[in-house]
């Protein structure tokens, strides 16, 4: 139907014809004529505009409206580039952030697992909330009754975690965190190897090969994927094994393990221990449901199946510890840790988009009030609010398209940090990328932005009479005001929130940074120096080690333990029950527990800590000669608070011990360290002597001078006395600490990150606000000041202005984040609201910034000069 | 063809060269320079069609489906769009011719109680 342009020439071409043809007719010559026609028919390009854009379609025609809107609005804002800029960069860090942090949550808890049909994996865990363990895993009696009384679950898979010293494949010889398997596990998590096979049926059993596959991960990092590797022979422990496959790359869980074997290469777990003992939990549990079964299913018939195992066993599950069975699809399990602290980083970077939002809303509202005469010009010639609208939409579009492009830039590094970031908390995050999706939430935050700035500000109305718009000078009317204020203390109070919340995360960092530990730091460094095999040392191994490393020179004392602090805590679970002569617990109440720990002499010489009674373990305290023990001061002072411990004899009554339990003598007692928590509570601890118990496989080194000088030397002496032995993860207490430390560090860390940005914008917001608010009151202090008002007067009236959006800011903040923080404890566990100090200090900080920011539009209204204020309107 | 002087030339009412259009061309097809020509004539010259009006009005039309455009050649042998009156145009124009009436006659009943002359 639409013309051709050249159509709509040819028509005016024939019109013309038949004009001049007319006019020769009539006798004109024919240039005349011509010219004559010509001049009759008037601008010809007109003419043919206006017929082509008769055939305009709408969506055409406002394509087309609103390209020229764009490119009025580009060289618009090209004429105001600081304040395009700052709302630009304003934007890009509230759209990268969001970008950046919902790529990090779609990667780590929307996006399905690799696993086949992995919706239909469970994994199923025991908790014994009573005595402080999420997850107290199972021994194989337990996994035997939940696997027979199961209809709702297909198949079972089990997985326990083991060290492994690894001998072989051409690497050097180290520790590797293992898992060992039964034969349906592959089969039941719905993997695939690439290279070789995975372990299946047949490697069950104790008359099997070993077998050994390997993760993808280490096949392509320690192996550089070797091709050649299927069919090696590796050396575990003391067993051997065949390398029979490469597992696909998959999300591992529950650990980080480089190998996975059959069930033969751990001796332990062939062991009588291990197949009967129904306290004897090392192994976790998943599970493929049956066709149809749904994971609720599954958890009401296995609940009901667990609670009649409890019953039938009293003596395997203490009351106290009130054992409960948790089922939960795998993918949520592995999400778990994570969840919170995502959707708090998400909530995070939400507030700093509102914040980003707010603070452009405003100099975006600002700079439509100083350009009011222009619109009212626009209005007149015949603009309709649709098209004023459109000029706005226009601009705030460029924008918003400009942050969103920033933004995304921005993203890119973000998700890295903050990848790594979750990678603490679930193994997951490891493989986000910056995808698609983060396009799609930077436009769609972009475009919400677009809209909503271009409804803040306020049109000039038809109505309204047009002299005052069109008169210059800049006017603000009550309700512009009132919205300017109103965004710049939304941005308080948000910002507000974001502060306390760092501000409680820092305290609580510099708190447990700065806690008195009880051990000597910086002098002792710590190695793990594993023994061969699990469970299974040599001790004279270790005691010539000992002495050997002690003979280096710089070395003050060396000690043997079975632990580091705080890096192997939980490796020995909640405390063991013990029985002391002469305390007898009240009636009702269970058996004291303590951390089951063993040293070797000088042990706490070496560490720092002090001996309070008695004496140290000596190198007589072995095998044969008389069991003795040394307890923690929380041990001596619980028990015995009036009476002696020296010379009492203790005994562990926990099952795992047997029922032949030996008695120990106290021969000592030494000051209180908290080797497990970070947060130092009182710790229950019984030290035994390294060759009355024959477990060692950590080293302590105290040295004269650095330190980390010494691990080289400590390295070499060891791999004299054994070439196999590995020695590893050598540092000081101090940054053992720090390291475990390193998640609350980075915490703290990225939320200052986020409240420092909204600070910042909150900030550039206030200042904006009165500055912009003083220039338009001119006129206002120089009545003022014409009257009698004192510039100090002046200064104090725009400051308390400021103070007022910050102290009101503050209060909306700390009233709504309370009651988010109410609402959000509803749905989650251990929602912390910040004390009063982080607080006070996050108000005390937006309040002074508020100060600060108002400083200059406070001078520059006093410093109004009377004369010109009164004669610039 | 006498051409009165410009200053007593009418200037079209707005709205009425649509119904201009559409009533010269109930005689039968004809090119935009026709119909400029046709309303001239027989205003008797006291009504002038611009170019620049005429042919958006046109494909104005065209386009609201009141009007069919077709190529075709002219009396002097010229090659031109002819236009040509469509049902939806005819009822149109009807529906304009009576409205215009009242129109006029409302106007006319207000200023003057005397039927309108020409000049």
């Amino acid at each position: 139907m639409r013309p051709h342009d050249d159509d709509l020439d040819d028509e005016i071409r024939g019109h013309l014809a038949i004009s001049i043809k007319e006019r020769i007719e009539r006798g004109e010559d024919p240039a005349s004529a011509r010219l004559a026609a010509l001049k009759e028919f008037g601008n010809l390009t007109l003419t043919r505009d206006s017929m082509r854009s008769v055939w305009r379609y709408g969506w055409l025609d406002a394509a087309d409206a609103l390209a020229r809107d764009l490119r009025f609005a580009l060289r618009a804002l090209l004429r105001a580039r600081g304040l395009a800029a700052t709302v630009v960069v304003t934007l890009a860090l509230g759209i990268g952030a969001n970008a950046a942090i919902f790529s990090v949550v779609r990667g780590v808890l929307l996006r399905p697992l690799v696993n086949r049909d992995e919706d239909r994996l469970i994994y199923i865990r025991q908790s014994a909330p009573g005595i402080g363990a999420e997850n107290m895993t199972f021994s194989m009696p337990e996994i035997g009754d939940i696997e027979s009384r199961a209809t709702t679950v297909a198949a079972f898979g089990d997985f326990s975690t083991v060290d492994f010293a690894l001998t072989g494949l051409g690497i050097e010889p180290r520790m590797v965190k293992a898992g060992v398997v039964n034969g349906s596990f592959f089969d039941v998590m719905g993997l695939h190897p690439v290279l070789g096979r995975l372990i299946n049926r047949k490697d069950d059993g104790k008359d099997a090969e070993g077998a050994a596959v390997l993760t993808y991960r280490f096949w392509t990092t320690a192996l550089n994927s070797d091709p050649t590797v299927v069919g090696k022979t590796i050396r575990l422990g003391v067993r051997t094994a065949t390398v029979v496959g490469v597992l696909e790359p998959s999300v591992p869980y529950p650990t980080d393990t480089e190998i996975i074997a059959n069930v033969v290469t751990s001796p332990h777990h062939l062991g009588a221990t291990m197949v009967t003992r129904r306290t004897h939990r090392m192994t976790e549990l998943f599970g493929r449901l049956a066709p149809g079964a749904t994971v609720e299913a599954a958890r009401a018939e296995l609940t009901a199946a667990y609670a009649a195992t409890v019953r039938a066993h009293p003596e395997a599950y203490s009351p106290r510890a009130n054992v409960q069975l948790k089922i939960s699809r795998l993918r949520d399990q592995i999400a778990a840790p994570a969840r919170a602290i995502l959707l708090v980083l998400l909530a995070a970077a939400a507030v700093v988009f509102v914040i980003a939002c707010s603070n452009v809303a405003n100099l975006i509202l600002a700079r439509s009030v100083r350009r009011e005469g222009e619109l009212a010009v626009r209005a007149a010639l015949g603009a309709g609010p649709g098209a004023l609208r459109r000029t706005l939409l226009a601009e705030s579009l460029v924008l918003c398209t400009a942050g969103a492009v920033l933004g995304i830039a921005l993203a890119r590094p973000l998700v890295a940090v903050v990848a790594q970031f979750a990678a603490r908390f679930s193994v997951r995050a490891l493989e986000v990328t910056i995808d698609t999706s983060v396009l799609w939430v930077g436009a769609a935050l972009a475009i919400a932005a677009a809209v909503l700035l271009a409804y803040v500000p306020r049109l000039p109305s038809p109505q309204a009479p047009a002299g005052l718009g069109l008169a210059s000078g800049v006017r603000i009317t009550p309700g512009t005001n009132r919205r300017l204020r109103i965004f710049a203390t939304t941005q308080i109070a948000f910002s507000f929130v974001l502060l306390a919340g760092a501000a409680m995360l820092l305290t609580t960092l510099v708190a447990l940074q700065t806690a008195h530990t009880g051990f000597d730091m910086r002098r002792v460094v710590a190695f793990d120096v594993p023994s061969a095999a699990a469970g299974e040392s040599d001790i004279d191994f270790y005691q010539e080690a000992t002495r050997r490393v002690g003979r280096l020179p710089g070395v003050e004392g060396v000690a043997l333990s079975m632990f580091v602090p705080w890096r192997d805590a939980g490796s020995f679970g909640p405390g063991i029950q013990f029985a002391v002569d002469g305390y007898r617990p009240a009636d009702g109440e269970e058996n004291p527990r303590a951390r089951f720990r063993v040293v070797s002499p000088r042990f706490f010489a070496v560490m720092g800590v002090p001996l309070v009674a008695g004496r140290d373990f000596t190198d007589e305290d072995r095998d044969g000669s008389e069991l003795v023990v040394i307890v923690s001061q929380s041990v001596a002072q619980r028990l015995f608070p009036n009476g002696e411990p020296l010379n009492r004899h203790m005994w562990w009554t926990d099952p795992y011990f047997g029922s032949k339990v030996a008695r120990r003598r106290i021969v000592g007692v030494v000051a209180d360290v908290d080797d497990e928590s970070i947060v130092r509570g009182p710790s229950m601890a019984i030290y035994q002597p390294v060759r009355q118990i024959g477990v060692a496989g950590r080293l302590f080194v105290r040295a004269a001078g650095d330190p980390y000088a010494l691990v080289p030397a400590v390295r070499r002496t060891i791999h004299e006395l054994s070439a196999d032995q590995p020695v590893e993860r050598a540092a000081t207490l101090e940054d053992i600490r720090s390291e475990v430390l390193s998640p609350d560090r980075v915490n703290a860390f990225v939320f200052s990150g986020f409240a420092g940005i909204a600070l910042l914008i909150a900030v550039v917001g206030v200042a904006g606000v009165l500055a912009f608010s003083v220039s338009a009151r001119t006129r206002e202090f120089g009545v003022r000041l014409a009257i009698g008002s004192s510039p100090r007067h002046l200064l104090a009236r725009v400051l308390s202005e400021g103070m007022a959006i910050a102290a009101i800011g503050v209060a909306v903040g700390a009233v709504g984040g309370l009651a988010l923080a109410g609402a959000a404890g509803k749905f989650f566990d251990h929602v912390q609201v910040p004390g009063a100090l982080p607080m006070a200090s996050a108000a005390a900080v937006l309040i002074a910034a508020a100060v600060g920011a108002s400083l200059m539009p406070a001078a520059r209204a006093s410093r109004v000069d009377v004369m010109q204020a009164l004669r610039s309107e | 063809m006498a051409k009165p002087p410009d200053d007593q030339r009418l200037e079209l009412l707005q709205g009425t060269l649509d119904m201009l259009i559409l009533r010269t061309l109930q005689w039968g097809p004809q090119h935009g320079h026709g119909i400029g020509l046709a309303i001239r004539a027989r205003s008797d010259a006291l009504l002038k069609v611009e170019t620049g009006s005429l042919y958006p009005a046109l494909h104005r039309l065209v386009k609201r489906g009141w009007l069919k455009a077709e190529w075709g050649v002219s009396e002097a042998h010229q090659r031109a769009k002819f236009y040509r009156l469509t049902a939806a145009g005819k009822a149109q124009l009807l529906r304009e011719q009576d409205r215009w009436s009242q129109l006029v006659d409302a106007i006319g009943r207000v200023m003057n109680p005397e039927p309108a002359g020409k000049e």
